[in-house]
Parts: structure tokens; sequence; C-alpha cells
């Protein structure tokens, strides 16, 4: 086998996006030589840039070319409300879906012990740090409701006693949509306990 | 889904994500011990199955596949997940991590399974974590065939006195006291205690978890576990450790 050509590396390459693999990864790389050179170029010059530039906001976590993000360089946010969420990508959805004025925490995962990833990880004596210096007043917990989310909102809620920080979460139970015969019967306690009035 | 393959039941050690929308888990089955599974699709929307597939949480399942790496083929809960929560939580993960170090694949042990079904249990029920902890790590070590000499002297054989002081001879067991002697020293009543999974009291369960811990250590592999790490932190936290 001699050198790889170039197409084949093109190809190989897009196969690292996620949901594509090599036949969606051909169509691509053709697509873009046969049609669309220039976004193509377009494409490489700003993933370039984007992987080298793109950092951790300093304050909450999330991703950012800045030291600061715009949410947290924006004096407008309510200082005295934290949401604390896994992913950057959440972030971006709750901005999206609610009107949520307070300021975030992106841990970037979640508890998992058996994995090695631990508070260290988690950015928890950053967040900790916050907890302490700033005037937050509310913590709201963004976590998924699995086993480990549940162990890093426990290990979250525990800090924030230290600080008398009252931590609020978002409600689970039933998805929008979803039929209770089908649902596991952790979903549906849940769901059950966290009843409210009919309005 | 139409299966011929038997279900077993089984819990989650620990699940990662894989491919866009599945799940790769490795699960400790009560006939089929440890093995690697992966559901297709759980991580679907609207797929109920991610949320059952979780530590903790008894279930029902089949397989296919004969590979290193099976299929799920049936996924239903037994009953609620087991309620840890806190420092039990951490405990949990801790069985979880020892079982993934300490068990190889395809090697059936179901009287080990329903001891780690009742240690979950336990932990679920009281307040007071070592003692399960350490008779579950007890039962674990004799079904690898590494179990601890709990009941007759190294030296004479004669039977442990609830009142004397050993030595514990890592790879040996309980020896009298002397200087040529290596090993932590250990009371008769702690011995006989994790010989009949008896409740330990404070002394005992500090006796009891110096000793498990160098007996454990050389089935770890040099590495250090995590859980126990995270387990040790959360007391920290909230001055519970005894020492
Ligand atoms: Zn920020």
């Amino acid at each position: 086998m001699g050198e790889r050509s170039l197409l084949n590396q093109l190809i190989d390459a897009l196969r690292c996006l996620p949901g594509v693999g090599p036949k969606s990864a051909r169509r691509i790389a053709f697509y873009l030589l046969e049609r669309d050179r220039d976004g193509g170029a377009q494409l490489a010059r700003v993933m370039a840039e984007a992987m080298v530039a793109i950092r951790r906001c300093t304050r909450c976590r999330t991703l950012t070319e800045h030291d600061l993000c715009a949410l947290c360089a924006n004096p407008q946010r309510d200082a005295a409300l934290l949401c604390i969420v896994e992913q950057p990508s959440e972030v971006v959805a709750l901005e999206q879906a609610t009107d949520y004025r307070g300021q975030y925490f992106v841990l970037g995962g979640r508890l998992s012990p058996l994995d090695g990833i631990g508070p260290d990880e988690l950015g928890l004596n950053m967040l900790e740090t916050r907890l302490r210096d700033e005037a937050i007043t509310e913590i709201i917990l963004a976590i998924s409701p699995t086993v480990e989310g549940r162990a890093t909102a426990q290990l979250i809620t525990e800090r924030a006693a230290r600080y008398g920080i009252r931590v609020t979460r978002i409600a689970q139970g039933v998805p929008l949509g979803g039929e209770l015969e089908y649902l596991d019967s952790g979903t549906l306690a849940l769901a059950f306990a966290g009843r409210r009035d009919v309005v | 889904m139409p299966t011929s393959a038997p279900l077993f039941l089984a819990f989650v050690l620990k699940r990662s994500e894989y491919s866009n929308t599945s799940l790769l888990l490795e699960l400790f089955g009560d006939t089929s011990g440890r093995i690697a599974a992966i559901a297709r699709g759980a991580r679907r929307p609207h797929q109920h199955t991610s949320a059952l597939l979780q530590p903790f949480q008894p279930l029902w399942l089949a397989c296919r596949g004969r590979g290193a790496i099976q299929t799920l083929t049936t996924i239903e809960e037994v009953s609620p997940p087991l309620a840890l929560h806190g420092p039990a939580l951490l405990a949990g993960f801790y069985l979880n991590e020892l079982l993934m170090r300490l068990l190889a694949r395809h090697d059936p042990h179901p009287a080990l399974f329903v001891f780690y079904q009742a240690t979950l249990a336990q932990l679920a029920a009281t307040p007071e974590l070592e003692t399960p902890l350490r008779h579950f790590e007890c039962h674990l070590l004799a079904e690898l065939g590494y179990g601890l000499t709990l009941e007759r002297v190294v030296d004479d054989g004669a039977p442990i006195q609830p009142t004397q002081v050993y030595t514990y001879v890592c790879d040996c067991g309980p020896c009298y006291p002397s200087e040529r002697r290596h090993g932590p020293l250990v009371s008769g009543a702690t011995l006989l205690a994790l010989a009949q999974s008896a409740p330990l009291d404070a002394t005992q369960r500090r006796e009891a978890r110096t000793l498990l811990r160098m007996v454990l250590e050389p089935y770890l592999g040099g590495r250090p576990l995590h859980s126990r790490e995270l387990y040790r932190h959360w007391f920290a936290a909230h001055h519970l450790h005894e020492s």
C-alpha cells in the first residue's frame, strides 16, 4: 500500500464528527470538493482557529475565546442566582428555552467514581470559591437525574450548605408526551413526589 | 421482542455512552457473573431503558451474542432502585468498583450476587455503613478463593479467643504477636465478628478497616480505588471520619 491519498485522509478526518460513519463521510467530502469548495475552506479556517482559541471561561467554565464569557461579562445578569449544568451545550439550551437571568457554572461532566471523575475534575473547588466570595443566594441544579447525577448534586448541596445557600433543582418526572404506562418506577416515583396543585 | 435467551437477574456496575445512541454496560448477573453488554438505542429520546439501566437498579435482562460484548435483548425492572443517598451512594459505588476490579468476566458467582444485593439493601437501611462494607469485602475475598483465616490461630490451630489480640500476617492469617511478625494487630473479637458477619463496634470497625485494606491491596493491582478516595473526601467534609 502506497501513501494514502488526500481524498482518503479527508474522508477519514470527517469521521470524527458525531453521527458520521464512512458512508456519510464520503458523501460530505465529495459534496464539498465538487459543489462548495469555498464553504469547505471557510469551515477549515474557522475550525482551525476555534480548536486553538476556544477555552473555558475562567468564572463559569463554559466555552469561550475570551477570559470571561459573554454571560459572565454581562452586568445585567442576576448575580444572586447560579445555575449549575453538566455541559456548555446545556447553557445554550437553557438560554433559549427559559427566561432565566442568573449566572451559570459548567461542571464539564458528572461525578463518576469508577472512571476517576471526582470533585477536582468537575471544578468543585472553583465553584466553592464562588460560593464563598460572591453574593449567591440560590443554586439551581440542572443535572441529569442519573445515579451519577444524583451523587454530583449531593456533593454540591453539601458544599452549598457550608455557606448557607439555598439549593433547588429543576423538576423531574414524566416527559412531555410520555405515557405513564411506559415509565420506570423510579421516574414515576419522582414525578409523584413532585406533584403540584392544578391551577 | 421475541427471544429464546433466558432472563437473568442483574445490576449495572458501570455505564458509559457508546456511539450516538447506545450504552455500554458492565453488568453483574446472578448466573452470568460480570459481563459487558451494549444496550442499542438506549439513549434515543423517549427511550425509558436509559432510566432503568443504572447502578443499584435490580433488573431482569436477556442478552444475545457470544463475543466479549453481548447485546441486550430484554430489559425489565425487578423492583424500584435501592434508595442510596449521600455516603451510602458513595459506598455503593465502592462496592461496584471492587467488583469491577476483582471479578473476571464470565465467571459466575451466584452466592456473591445474593450477598451484593443484601449489602446494597443494608447500605440503604442503616446509617452505619462500615460494617456492611467490611462483611462484603470478606465475602468477596472468600468467593475468589482468597478468604481470610478468621477462626483459627495459624501457629497451632487453636480457636481464636475474643479477648486475645493477634498479629494478622498477610497471606497467612492470625498469629500470636511476636517481634518477628509483621502485620496489623487485630482483636479476636473483631476476627470472630467478621467470620460470623456479626455487628462491629467502633474499635472493631477501625481494626477491620485496617485489616481488609491490607488484605485487599495485592489484588487491586497497585492502583487506588477512586470511590474510596471520594468516600474519604465526603467523610472528611462531614467531620464524621473515625480516627
Ligand atoms: Zn462564564
